[in-house]
């Protein structure tokens, strides 16, 4: 009775991730087909792949996306840290609840409220749109989630561990880089891959606040959409994929070393 | 020498409890002492005052003469043993004890030769390389003490250092402190609320409630002098009664007449009498100063505890190496150096004052 509760409830995960990764397969599956389009496959070709590394524009803004990403979160993370540990030690909790609050509504307002809030303040403020701009707002929607993934190893860390750095001699800048920074690394690693893919997949806020000279893997994708999907696309979307899937597993060695690191051995 | 030194020490938070009220207590070096209260008696708080961690609402802090009221925990002589052991979990166990002297920028060579000592004096020589997560809760402990101790402390803090480890390691770790103290012969200050750890390890004990200190002095002194019913009752079981002063060492309880061994309380004063259990002997009925009957045994291992009632139903507690029978009338017999008086409202420097009046000549056996 209880194998057989057990074998539904795979089958019924089998399922839903099947159906959450078809669009995705379907996709990549016609990137490899030859022809103008997805309604059958006709013959296995690499002719989008190299139409794809021959178009220079797209392989630009590819590289540009990445790098937006990079800088994007690197800054969101070190701000989004400091913020973080600020949060933690505010005095009053009242201070700490309207901080978490302010945060929060900024992970939960919709991503065209922001990018339309931002396109009114960067011409209100005369900056002119492009890579400055499109930078500035990933890297202030990215915080939030900074902030959130590092806020609970601070809650978990054993406040003792200060006490107990401070007790051994160290000032305050030995307690900040030898006892609380380490502790709470793993905490601003997912932060930094987190807002990684947030900036990585982000397009309403980005369309937004994007100008003539700039433009991101997602708003270009989208333009040439709009013109009929072209199968180079699903190349590329593969290619995002495989580099996603490259991230994941990236992220995954990094735990399990720090896990194995730290898993007791019997003894 | 003394090292450190309280005086007038009051501790309110902010939300208006108070912590500590008015503590003045005098710790001499080289002596091993303990804090022991209930939870939230303040023996934390004072712990924390002393290492730095705290700052008191009113009153100062001296070490060796110097005024330390202000300084900060990280320029301190003191070291601290936490009750979680706080130990580094990011780094192993080499890492955690050096982390005091890597702080203090002292050579590499000096620094390894200090670790190997302190984690050869809690015997763990071989777990240098060990991480903090490899560790038992015993193994934990000893490199929370070799950590401390690496740094050359003048006085070593343990707050309820003991407390997380089951009764079999506490006994060993206890010895071994102990040792470890009198081997170094630096001051250890240790926090309990554990009464038979601090009458076991300690050279003076401050046995604390509410904020006050209520009681100090030596194991045997709180043991056989409380000086009020919360210490009689938080130190070992005891058996209080009230009774009533009739002259000097006679008293009245139960309404029978004693001898005992208190003086310098008028007349007719009501008192409280205090009777440790295994002071206290089952005799055959004829020979016995109370007459009881027994109302539950139980076996201890070591000895019996044995609950009886009295004629007038005060309930009695005995410890008995030997067996009796539930629902048996037998007599129960007590030397009158066993009765203890304790008066209403006494403080310890009144009682200190009242012995000094009547005890002139035999200071040895006490105070």
């Amino acid at each position: 009775m209880k194998k057989k509760h057990f074998v539904w409830s795979r089958l019924y995960m089998a399922i839903v991730l099947f159906m959450m990764y078809l669009p995705i397969f379907y996709l990549i599956f016609y990137s490899f087909s030859s022809g103008k389009n997805m309604s059958r496959f006709r013959h296995f070709t690499w002719a989008h792949y190299v139409t794809l590394f021959h178009d220079d524009r797209l392989l630009a803004i590819f590289i540009e996306t990445i790098m937006l990403a990079l800088l994007s979160s690197l800054v969101a993370t070190l701000i989004g840290t400091f913020g973080a540990i600020a949060i933690d030690q505010a005095k009053s909790k009242k201070f700490k609840g309207i901080l978490l609050a302010l945060n929060n509504i900024l992970m939960v307002s919709p991503d065209v409220i922001i990018g339309a809030s931002f396109l009114i303040f960067f011409t209100a403020l005369g900056i002119s749109l492009g890579f400055g701009s499109v930078l500035l707002s990933h890297i202030a929607f990215s915080i939030p989630v900074v902030v959130l993934m590092v806020l609970p190893r601070l809650k978990e860390m054993d406040r003792s561990l200060i006490d107990a750095a401070q007790d051994l001699g160290a000032n305050q800048f030995d307690v900040f880089s030898k006892i609380l920074l380490p502790v709470i690394t793993p905490g601003i690693l997912s932060g930094f891959f987190m807002a990684f893919t947030y900036s990585l997949d982000d397009f309403a806020v980005t369309f937004f606040v994007t100008g003539n000279g700039f433009s991101t893997l997602s708003v270009e994708i989208y333009s040439r959409a709009r013109q009929g999907i072209d199968l180079e696309i699903n190349a590329l979307s593969a290619l995002m994929f495989v580099f996603v899937l490259a991230l994941v597993f990236v992220y995954y060695l990094i735990e399990k070393r720090r896990r194995f690191k730290k898993a007791p051995k019997r003894g | 020498m003394d090292i450190i030194k309280l005086e007038h020490v009051t501790k309110q938070y902010d939300d208006g409890f108070i912590a500590l009220n008015d503590i003045s207590l005098t710790i001499e070096s080289g002596k091993f002492y303990s804090l022991l209260g209930p939870s939230g008696s303040g023996k934390t708080t004072i712990l924390r005052i002393m290492a730095g961690f705290s700052e008191p609402t009113e009153g100062k802090v001296y070490f060796a003469g110097q005024d330390i009221t202000a300084l900060d925990a990280s320029k301190r002589q003191i070291n601290t043993v936490f009750q979680n052991y706080a130990l580094f979990p990011h780094m192993n166990v080499y890492e955690n004890v050096a982390f005091g002297l890597e702080i203090k920028k002292q050579k590499k060579s000096k620094i390894q030769a200090a670790v190997k000592d302190a984690l050869h004096m809690v015997q763990l020589d071989d777990f240098a390389n060990r991480e903090i997560s490899e560790l038992s809760g015993g193994q934990q402990q000893r490199v929370a003490i070799a950590r401390a101790l690496v740094n050359q402390p003048k006085v070593l803090l343990l707050d309820e250092s003991l407390s997380a480890l089951d009764k079999h390691l506490r006994k060993d770790m206890q010895f071994e402190l102990r040792a470890i103290q009198k081997k170094l012969g630096i001051t250890f200050i240790f926090v309990t609320h554990d009464q038979e750890e601090a009458l076991a390890m300690s050279d003076e004990i401050f046995v604390l409630d509410k904020g006050k200190i209520q009681q100090s002095g030596s194991p045997v002194d709180i043991y056989d002098e409380p000086v009020n019913d919360f210490v009689a009752r938080f130190i070992g079981d005891s058996n209080i009664v009230l009774g009533r002063m009739v002259r000097d060492f006679e008293v009245e309880f139960v309404n029978r007449r004693f001898e005992c061994a208190d003086a310098g309380i008028p007349a007719g004063e009501k008192v409280e009498i205090v009777l440790r259990p295994e002071d206290l002997d089952l005799v055959r009925p004829e020979d016995g100063k109370l007459d009881v009957i027994v109302q539950s045994q139980l076996f201890l291992g070591d000895h019996y505890e044995i609950k009886a009632k009295d004629m007038d139903d005060n309930e009695w507690l005995i410890h008995s190496t030997n067996a009796t029978q539930v629902g048996k009338e037998v007599g129960v017999f007590f030397d009158s150096e066993d009765i203890h008086v304790m008066r209403f409202g006494e403080s310890e420097a009144d009682f200190d004052k009242r012995l000094e009046t009547y005890e002139g000549d035999e200071t040895g056996e006490k105070r």
